[in-house]
């Protein structure tokens, strides 16, 4: 199946931000677990503009944990989860101006915070998404998904620029 | 020349992680101080000068275009250069900052090199 639009720009989204700002080189795309494994950090942001929607983000804790030590120039060993966290929201609300800058260039969209998601919330979560896109890299001994999901259907401001 | 900054950023961690590439990138910091957001960042200019402003755009409370319009409107504030640090890259977005009053722009993600040249290229001459 080809991918679309959506689907190519979350995955140079999540590879650009890891190398630029992580200096993560993602591996080859893992498998999707079907459950999140103990202790994963996920992190939920909503967006307003065209399209709307809500990007969810989950990190497994061995990679979060080297992430948060690479953007923040500390020892893995020396973090709290605290600061694992925030870094993980900000990891989020890049990936997620990323995507939206590559599909709409015309116009401003507004993010909010991003929020850490409870275990039992990240399992729950609906899907009631018109479209959805999903991509998995492996970092390190960990797998970092990255899922947006929007109200309306999207297409980029080149397709937009045909009608 | 050592020079005195003012992160805005709702993120700690990113403040952090700006503070280490001008750091990393050469320019000596005699001070750094950090702001959560754009009234945070106001009421510390009320006492202390700084060469250089690093702002997000999307902050809960006062966000960066209304910093913006506050610096702009301020006859002392307005000559403080005021670069934009945003995932935003829309054209019509930078626009609009630009007319704010922002002297520069850098999109998240950057390289390290990136923020370095924009710092070279807002501060001019201050930077030998």
């Amino acid at each position: 199946m080809p991918e679309t639009p959506v689907q190519c720009a979350l995955r140079e989204s999540v590879g650009e931000v890891l190398e630029k700002m992580f200096f993560v080189e993602p591996l080859d795309e893992p498998p999707v677990a079907a459950d999140p494994p103990d202790g994963e950090i996920a992190v939920k942001l909503s967006f307003e503009g065209s399209p709307s929607g809500v990007l969810t983000l989950s990190v497994s804790p061995d990679a979060a944990r080297q992430v948060a030590a690479d953007f923040l120039g500390e020892e893995p060993s020396d973090l709290a989860a605290g600061r694992i966290g925030e870094v993980v929201c900000e990891l989020a609300n890049m990936i997620c101006g990323s995507v939206l800058s590559r599909v709409e260039s015309s116009s401003t969209f507004r993010l909010a915070a991003p929020s850490l998601l409870m275990a039992e919330e990240w399992r729950r979560r609906p899907e009631t998404a018109d479209c959805r896109a999903v991509h998995s890299v492996a970092i390190g001994d960990g797998i970092l998904t990255a899922t947006l999901e929007t109200r309306d259907p999207v297409c980029t401001s080149a397709e937009k620029s045909v009608f | 020349m050592a020079y005195r900054v003012l992160i805005v950023d709702d993120s700690p961690a990113m403040r952090s992680f700006v503070k280490r590439v001008i750091e990393l990138s050469g320019f000596d910091l005699s001070d750094c101080f950090e702001a959560g957001d754009g009234a945070e960042a106001l009421k510390l200019l009320g006492s202390e000068w700084v060469d250089a402003i690093l702002t997000d755009i999307n902050m809960p409370g006062m966000d960066g275009e209304e910093l913006l319009g506050r610096l702009s409107a301020d006859d002392l504030l307005r000559s403080i250069p005021t670069i934009v640090i945003s995932t935003d890259a829309t054209r019509s977005r930078m626009d609009r900052l630009a007319t704010l009053g922002a002297r520069g722009y850098i999109t998240k993600p950057f390289l390290p090199e990136d923020l370095r040249a924009v710092l070279e290229h807002t501060l001019g001459d201050l930077h030998a």
